[in-house]
């Protein structure tokens, strides 16, 4: 029978299997609450956003109401005018924080502080254009900063990185533990011996990764991809470009499972009949802990610096550390391939060791096997 | 009246269609050798199970039976020999074709028990449909229709023995590999599994299962293998293995015997006595009407038989420690 074959059949079953113990949907649903739920928490929090603009006398009639309808849509946010004597002084005004944003109108332009709120222009424009009777498409205003964007990331940067790296690490050890438990009951009820009478063991193995992997995978999906609608949807005071960092953790996610899956598989069927799945996991559980702080410690600290420089492109760290450090900072395109080449080289590598590890491991009963007899076993031709 | 129990028994086992004639083709396991550590569990292991037929495989705990049938499957890598299949070497699509029910007995504990079959059956290559029909139709046959969408963990013991038949069954294997399947069936349970096994070999599928319940081997299995220690000690037609034995059964029923009494006869060994039953072994060349005379002197003999050992005696002789 052809592997394609046995490894969708294996892989059907996971997933069957999973579903009916309930526990994927129920913690699907919990985590879509979640997200959900802070989209909720933002607005009561915050019940509406007050745009605080400077304008240079004289005003014309009928801005203020005309702002006001513009900014009703935007969750009915309130525009409040400042006026100013000159653009001189409404410059300073912006410079002290005292209002959001400048508008000239001599000139058609609307000035920031130092990043653009696109619902801020937003607002200014429609306002402007309907005072002027114009229609659109053209643009009634220029944007402009005073200064350029900070370097400094964000509020809502920093918060994407760790959500997106607590995500990941959450979904790598959960979805890691149900391959190890897997592996761990089927070698300990005996069935794995009925199985591998008729399937080769790495048809087994990759059938068990890849059904547990598309389970997995299928709820970040739900959740990223609800996360990263609302960004763009702007249903966050933050901007959309955010969304595209979120994602980011749909691929990383295969690519640490990948790595992870498999290596717990093979703890697993290293496992002794007396360990349970928590235990012969502990090894993996702990890499991935001790990457998940360096990468947050790292990130914290200087997230350009060289050390997360460096897990950005380790290929234990990367799952974890790259869309994190993309959200925070960006991440240049070499270090993306180069992550990448290194993450897919690691899974190859580790996929071909697994194989044999794993077929014997399942079958060598009782005792649990020596690192040393597993070394040899690599080893042999 | 040996002579009609062994014509009687063939009798039975021509009704129940089972071929007599050796087919080519089938199994061969070819000088197997096997080392666990410090143990040799197969040493040059050697014996065939053709087509059609059924073996009962044989011998004392730790004699490598297990490790024999795993070999088959490739569960365990032997050290030497081959494991053939139609005179080919065995490989993953050839097992496709076989049914196992391995020394432990584990299916999926919280998967349905049809759901599980259907599994099975496609993983050694069956159509969807097929697999369908084929649970089907061995649930019913062993009396677990209803018990299809059950969960295994919900069986009870019993009929977790009949699931895991199934399993071994579900995809009609040409090979059937059964380790212990009787060990803890009740009577009925016996019986059935027998039958299933009988018309297995009658479709012409190769049968071989280990056991220790030797009466039972005796009456169902027309061809045995027993090995020791990895040895083959004796294969062959179980007849012909009675008959070419060095001694010979004996059986007594004396009415008034004095307590303790034994023939005189050079080379009698006593197996079992109760009550006014007297059952022994003797070498091949006494005269039973000599033991028959001795014990005539002494009581009113009741019933008096005598032929070729069981298969019991035999393998006692055979693997005495």
């Amino acid at each position: 029978m052809s592997g394609p074959r046995t490894i969708s059949l294996v892989a059907r079953r996971e997933i069957r299997e999973r579903l009916r113990s309930k526990a994927f949907l129920s913690s699907t649903l919990l985590i879509l609450a979640l997200v959900g739920g802070s989209v909720l928490l933002a607005r009561v929090v915050d019940p509406g956003t007050t745009y605080r603009v400077a304008v240079v006398a004289p005003v014309p009639p009928g801005l203020a109401p005309a702002l006001e309808r513009a900014a009703q849509p935007f969750d009915d946010a309130k525009v409040q005018l400042r006026v100013v004597t000159s653009a001189r002084a409404g410059r300073q005004v912006l410079e002290d924080e005292q209002v959001d944003a400048l508008l000239l109108l001599s000139d058609d332009r609307l000035v920031f502080r130092s990043e653009i709120d696109a619902k801020a222009s937003a607002v200014a424009d429609t306002a402007v254009r309907a005072l002027r009777r114009h229609l659109p498409p053209e643009p009634e205003l220029a944007t402009e900063t005073l200064n350029p964007p900070e370097e400094e990331p964000g509020d809502a940067a920093v918060l994407v990185a760790y959500a997106a790296g607590l995500l990941l690490f959450m979904s790598l050890a959960f979805y890691g533990q149900w391959v190890i438990s897997g592996v761990v009951e089927e070698k300990n009820n005996r069935v794995v011996e009925l199985i591998l009478s008729a399937v080769r063991p790495q048809h087994l193995l990759a059938g068990k990764v890849i059904g547990i992997g598309l389970l997995g995978f299928a709820q970040l999906a739900l959740v990223a991809g609800l996360a990263a609608a609302l960004f763009v949807g702007g249903a966050f005071d933050a901007p959309a470009a955010l969304g595209g960092d979120i994602a980011l953790v749909l691929p990383w996610f295969v690519l640490g499972f990948a790595l992870y899956a498999v290596s717990y598989a093979v703890a697993g069927a290293l496992a002794s009949s007396q360990q349970n799945a928590e235990t012969a996991g502990q090894p993996i559980t702990y890499t991935l802990i001790a990457v998940f702080f360096a990468g947050y410690v790292a990130l914290s600290a200087d997230p350009g610096g060289a050390i997360a420089g460096l897990l950005t492109v380790f290929p234990l760290s990367a799952p974890l550390v790259l869309p994190a450090r993309s959200a925070l900072v960006g991440v240049p395109p070499w270090q993306h391939a180069l992550a990448l080449v290194l993450t897919l080289a690691s899974i190859y590598a580790l996929v071909g060791l697994a194989g044999r590890v794993y077929a014997h491991g399942l079958l060598h009963g009782g005792a649990r096997m020596q690192l040393r007899s597993a070394w040899r076993l690599i080893h042999q031709p | 009246m040996a002579t009609d129990m062994l014509a009687e028994r063939d009798a039975l086992r021509e009704s129940t269609g089972v071929r007599e004639s050796t087919g080519p083709g089938g199994l061969v396991l070819r000088r197997l050798s096997k080392r666990f550590e410090s143990v040799l569990a197969l040493d040059d292991c050697s014996f065939a199970v053709p087509r059609g037929r059924m073996l009962g495989f044989l011998g004392p705990n730790g004699a490598g039976k297990t490790t024999a049938m795993r070999a088959v499957f490739g569960l365990v890598r032997v050290d030497a020999g081959d494991v053939l299949w139609d005179g080919r070497s065995v490989g993953l699509d050839e097992r496709l074709r076989f049914g196992y029910m391995p020394e432990e007995r584990g299916l999926y504990p919280r998967m349905p028990v049809g759901e599980q079959l259907e599994y099975l059956g496609r993983l050694h290559g069956l159509t969807a449909t097929a697999a369908r029909r084929a649970t089907r139709r061995w649930l019913e046959r062993l009396g677990l229709q209803d018990r299809c969408a059950a969960k295994v963990e919900e069986l009870s013991h019993g009929n977790q023995q009949r699931a895991q038949l199934a399993a071994a069954l579900v995809h009609e294997p040409e090979l059937l590999v059964l380790d212990e399947p009787f060990a803890g069936l009740d009577p009925l349970a016996v019986r059935t599994l027998a039958e299933v096994l009988r018309s297995e070999a009658a479709r012409g599928a190769a049968v071989v299962f280990s056991s220790h319940q030797l009466e039972l081997v005796e009456e169902i299995c027309e061809d045995v293998v027993i090995i020791d220690h990895g040895r083959v000690v004796a294969t062959g037609h179980v007849d012909a293995l009675r008959r070419g034995s060095q001694s010979r059964r004996m059986e007594l029923e004396l009415d008034g015997a004095p307590p303790g009494w034994l023939p005189a006869t050079a080379g009698a060994e006593l197996v079992h006595r109760r009550d006014g039953e007297v059952r022994l072994l003797v070498e091949r060349d006494v005269d039973p009407e000599l033991v028959l005379a001795e014990a005539r002197d002494v009581a009113r003999v009741v019933a008096f038989s005598y032929g070729p050992p069981s298969l019991a005696d035999l393998f006692l002789e055979l693997v005495a420690r």
